[in-house]
């Protein structure tokens, strides 16, 4: 490593962990990047609200042990994976998830889509679209949504997911690969 | 030349993967660019539709866990049980020492009165005469040479 770089990691790092000394800058700033991880997730408003609290709080008491080896934000998403791999895991919340009042329907996040002055045509083929890959990503892996939802909403690189999700970089591409192999032939119907 | 992008190679151009090889084709093909502007349009409208924030529930009101809830950890619990023990022990402790003492104070008020005890003992043995006849000793004096009492009554 040059030594200029190592310079910058060190004051990227200080920065990152200075970060967390206010906790509740923190978790204003980055509640609604891991609210909505945990909503596209889990699909349902109480547990996503739930899991995200949940991630905060260990992200709180974890905050000593943060070194600055990633950003504040990927260390974060990191815990929130981690939770949301946990969930899909818990059959007590799959047995609930079948019968839960709160969950998000293909149509409501359709509806999250805001009339922006386009036509009622263009509304509609939004609609449509937005529709059609929420319903795909419900039937995607749990390891292929998480890497799709980091990619295509978070906008994270492959090593930033990578470092988020504890995979190979190679891995990541492969379960991002399988993703929008099976977003595209949704939306190609 | 490419007759038209596969579904693996859409997914590769999706994800980033792109050869010159498949640039140059989608530069040519009008069909694969607008397969690719489908897709791309449904990703861009969904990240949108996600990140909108007026479906996001807000941020809870943040707010210091209290420390000792949080920090209970080993050496402060075994420190928390030495500080308890002293507590504990220190009543015990001075109720032992005021016992002893008690007991030294009475050992010390039953000497005294014993002492006392002996010393009028002392005065009473070393006097010759018991105290209610000293008056006797005092009036009468003995003669040798006048007859028994006895004797004179004879």
């Amino acid at each position: 490593m040059e030594p200029s770089s190592a310079v910058d990691w060190m004051a990227t790092a200080v920065a990152s962990s200075r970060e967390l000394d206010d906790f509740e800058s923190v978790v204003r700033l980055h509640w609604p990047k891991v609210f909505r991880f945990a909503l596209a997730s889990l699909r349902d408003r109480h547990a996503a609200e739930s899991l995200a609290q949940d991630c905060f709080w260990k992200a709180y008491r974890a905050r000593h042990s943060f070194r600055g080896e990633a950003s504040v934000a990927t260390w974060l998403m990191q815990i929130a994976v981690n939770l949301v791999r946990d969930r899909a895991r818990d059959r007590r919340w799959q047995f609930w998830k079948r019968a839960q009042a709160t969950a998000v329907d293909a149509a409501a996040a359709a509806a999250w889509i805001r009339d922006r002055g386009a036509s009622p045509e263009d509304s509609a083929l939004i609609g449509e679209q937005v529709r059609a890959v929420w319903d795909a990503a419900r039937n995607l892996s749990e390891r292929q949504r998480t890497v799709f939802l980091l990619r295509f909403v978070e906008d994270m690189d492959l090593l930033e997911i990578a470092a988020a999700t504890g995979l190979k970089e190679g891995t990541v591409k492969i379960h991002l690969f399988r993703a929008v192999q099976a977003i595209r032939e949704r939306v190609a119907k | 030349m490419i007759e038209h992008l596969s579904a693996e190679q859409v997914s590769q151009w999706m994800i980033g993967e792109r050869t010159p090889q498949l640039e140059q084709h989608v530069e040519e093909c009008a069909a694969c660019r607008g397969e690719l502007a489908q897709l791309e349009s449904a990703l861009s409208q969904f990240r949108t539709a996600m990140r909108d924030p007026a479906h996001l529930a807000p941020p809870p009101e943040w707010r210091e866990p209290a420390p000792s809830a949080a920090r209970l950890t080993w050496p402060r619990l075994v420190l928390a049980a030495m500080a308890l023990a002293v507590l504990l022990a220190a009543p015990v402790s001075w109720r032992v020492r005021a016992h002893e003492r008690a007991l030294r104070e009475e050992a010390a008020r039953a000497a005294q009165a014993d002492s006392q005890l002996l010393e009028s003992v002392d005065s009473e043995i070393s006097q010759a005469v018991p105290e209610p006849m000293e008056p006797l000793v005092t009036l009468v004096t003995w003669n040798s040479s006048s007859p028994e009492p006895n004797q004179k009554a004879q």
